[in-house]
């Protein structure tokens, strides 16, 4: 695999054409990837929260569900009018400490948001991996299409999502 | 921030850190019969790009750790990490046996690194409610072994949601016998800081 770009907390990444996506240990936090068929471009964002509450959201908007998604938008040049055509792949979200006393959720929150906002845009989200008690990394191949899902103590998830992401397989 | 932190008020959050982590680490020594030495607390402004370098564990190896609320006058969270390795030791200690891998964490073992971070945060916060007169009280913590990173950002996400920054005393403690490292971190709530210089004077 070429080098992963990775998208430390908060922080967007972007890719067109070929190149490794991806976050390392993501907990409560969503990696939130989307795709554009048209242009073989994809995003990633890597959301802590689900709702903005600081000056961050105009810094650092991949930290909120609701700043990342338009902002991935922008980095892929497509207006909210022709989201339907993007795919979404999710990543993460889990509930690592069970019994927590101060019970946030963040985890369960973020992935609620984003599957709002996203449906809102009418962007279909072709892999999921979240939610549980796990924490997760992931790459994502955007030459070919295939997703690598990590968490500790499991086998590695490889999926080939070329066919739900529209990737016309070239010839080797 | 909504606090300015200066170089007196730095001064004073480690020593809080020194002094609170010093009471916890005697207790933890009392229990199991081992020397620990801390090391200098350090007083860090947590943004989101710095989390990667805390506790110098690399990201994905595997980590235990505990996480606590804490309410009263000085309110926040108390969480202690330990990278697997040095769990295996504290567990080696107290209960002579240790988990081989993940699949074997019981509840036994669970309760054990429970039972530590619980003495050693009622320490702590002991000996900060003796210096200041704050009146303090802990949770029981919850517990996860999983992902350095992932661990480590579920417990600052949370704690950061609903502030603007967050404010982290970390502290390793160590034993020259064992190869173990210990992190403990207590991340107060910001807006309530003012309150802890104004009860030093500061």
């Amino acid at each position: 695999m070429a080098e992963v770009k990775l998208a430390g907390m908060g922080e967007m990444v972007w890719t067109r054409g070929a190149g490794v996506l991806g976050c390392i240990g993501l907990g409560s936090c969503v990696g939130t990837l989307l795709f554009d068929p048209r242009t073989h471009t994809a995003a990633l964002a890597h959301v802590m929260l689900p709702e903005a509450h600081d000056q961050d959201a105009f810094t650092l908007p991949g930290k909120y569900a609701t700043t990342a998604v338009p902002a991935l938008l922008r980095l892929l040049d497509v207006p909210p009018a022709l989201a339907s055509r993007l795919k979404a792949i999710l990543v993460g979200g889990g509930e690592l400490f069970q019994n927590r006393s101060q019970a946030l959720r963040i985890g369960e929150r973020n992935v609620e948001a984003l599957h709002k906002l996203l449906s809102e845009l009418r962007i279909g989200v072709v892999f999921e991996h979240t939610r549980g008690s796990s924490g997760r990394s992931f790459e994502f191949d955007v030459a070919t299409g295939q997703i690598r899902v990590r968490a500790v103590g499991a086998t590695a998830v490889v999926q080939d999502l070329s066919a739900a992401l529209g990737i016309l397989r070239r010839a080797a | 921030m909504t606090t300015a932190l200066n170089e007196l008020r730095t001064d004073a959050l480690r020593e809080i850190g020194n002094i609170g982590l010093g009471g916890a680490v005697t207790a933890l020594s009392d229990l199991t019969g081992v020397l620990f030495t801390l090391e200098a607390p350090q007083v860090m402004q947590v943004d989101t790009s710095s989390l990667s370098s805390m506790c110098c564990v690399s990201p994905e190896s595997l980590v235990v750790g505990t996480v606590s609320r804490v309410n009263g006058d000085w309110p926040g969270e108390g969480a202690f990490l330990f990278p697997w390795q040095s769990a295996c030791v504290l567990w080696q200690i107290l209960v002579q046996m240790s988990p081989g891998g993940l699949e074997e964490l019981n509840e036994l073992y669970q309760s054990v690194i429970n039972e530590v971070s619980n003495i050693m945060l009622g320490n702590y916060l002991q000996a900060i409610s003796q210096m200041t007169g704050f009146t303090l009280h802990m949770e029981p913590p919850a517990f996860a072994a999983d992902m350095a990173m992932a661990v480590l950002s579920s417990i600052l996400v949370e704690a950061l949601y609903g502030q603007r920054e967050l404010l982290a005393i970390e502290t390793a403690f160590r034993t020259p016998e064992h190869e173990f490292r210990g992190y403990f971190l207590y991340l107060p709530e910001t807006g309530n800081l003012e309150k802890l210089f104004g009860v030093l004077g500061i």
